[in-house]
């Protein structure tokens, strides 16, 4: 291959990167504003300002689209959580990152969250990796405190799994909880000062 | 919000942490491209089978699924990433 064509087919892949991106992008603002089963592939399209048939060169299916979509937002949201967690972080900074870091996409957690059961087996792998990236910070925070009898003793999947059903009530549920507004925002500070509560040996973390 | 890392930020091939820090790195080692956790005590890179069987001890003790649904889900996981794509 020329030297020039080589720079032809790089440019070719930069570009056909940057739709993708692009599409990426415009789902994820899609989905959180209308859910992800309901949204149109067309409507994914007109918010990228591509042609319908563009979407699809790029994604044949909106299975393929849905789990690319959740893929990449999984990945955002465990480098923003790793970003959040100084290290030696304390449970409470972990799980407070934690919330910040779904607080800041909320919409489409939300979304993700509430239809999980019906996405394609792919969208669970996402949340168990999320999850898993939350788990990697929270372990030794956790086992750091059990040791200095902060935390009471218990497996940690049963307190992680605690903490997460109680955040995604609130999330599935957000229009009671918190109508019209974040409820990471409005709740989170009481939900964790609860959670604390509850683990914590002698009175409130 | 943007899938692209931070800049310098190294993602590992295998299990997709960020390493950012000397002892993220198998033996303090910056050449490599796979974390700490991924590396046998000798600094060379885990088996497939060695990684999932890891990888899904962890989701058991943190998560608490079924260990075969915790395999599987750690070997989906695995797929998207370089050192494993394709693997099942």
């Amino acid at each position: 291959m020329s030297d020039q064509s080589k720079t032809t087919a790089r440019n070719r892949e930069s570009q056909k990167l940057e739709t993708r991106r692009r599409i990426i992008d415009a789902a994820i603002r899609v989905f959180s504003r209308d859910g992800i089963l309901a949204s149109a592939t067309a409507e994914v399209a007109k918010e990228a300002g591509l042609s319908h048939g563009s979407v699809f060169a790029h994604f044949g299916t909106q299975e393929s689209l849905i789990s690319a979509v959740i893929e990449d937002f999984g990945e955002s949201l465990a480098r923003r959580l790793h970003e959040l967690v100084a290290s030696g972080a304390g449970t409470r900074e972990v799980l407070g990152a934690h919330l910040r870091a779904i607080g800041e996409r909320e919409d489409f957690y939300a979304s993700l969250v509430v239809e999980a059961p019906l996405l394609p087996a792919g969208a669970r792998d996402s949340l168990v990796a999320i999850q898993s990236s939350i788990c990697f910070h929270l372990s030794p925070a956790v086992a750091a405190e059990t040791r200095a009898r902060k935390i009471r003793p218990m497996p940690l999947y049963l307190l992680f799994n605690t903490w997460i059903g109680l955040v995604h009530h609130y999330l599935a549920n957000r229009a009671l909880f918190a109508p019209g507004a974040s409820v990471v925002e409005r709740r989170g500070e009481e939900l964790l000062d609860h959670f604390m509560y509850l683990i914590s040996k002698g009175g409130r973390g | 919000m943007s899938g692209n890392p931070k800049a310098g930020m190294k993602l590992c091939i295998s299990c997709g942490m960020p390493m950012e820090k000397p002892e993220d790195y198998p033996s303090g080692d910056r050449s490599k491209d796979y974390c700490v956790h991924c590396a046998r005590p000798d600094g060379s890179l885990q088996s497939y089978e060695e990684r999932a069987a890891g990888m899904a001890a962890f989701i058991v003790r943190t998560q608490g699924l079924d260990e075969e649904a915790a395999l599987s889900t750690a070997k989906a996981m695995m797929s998207r990433l370089p050192a494993w794509k394709g693997r099942t």
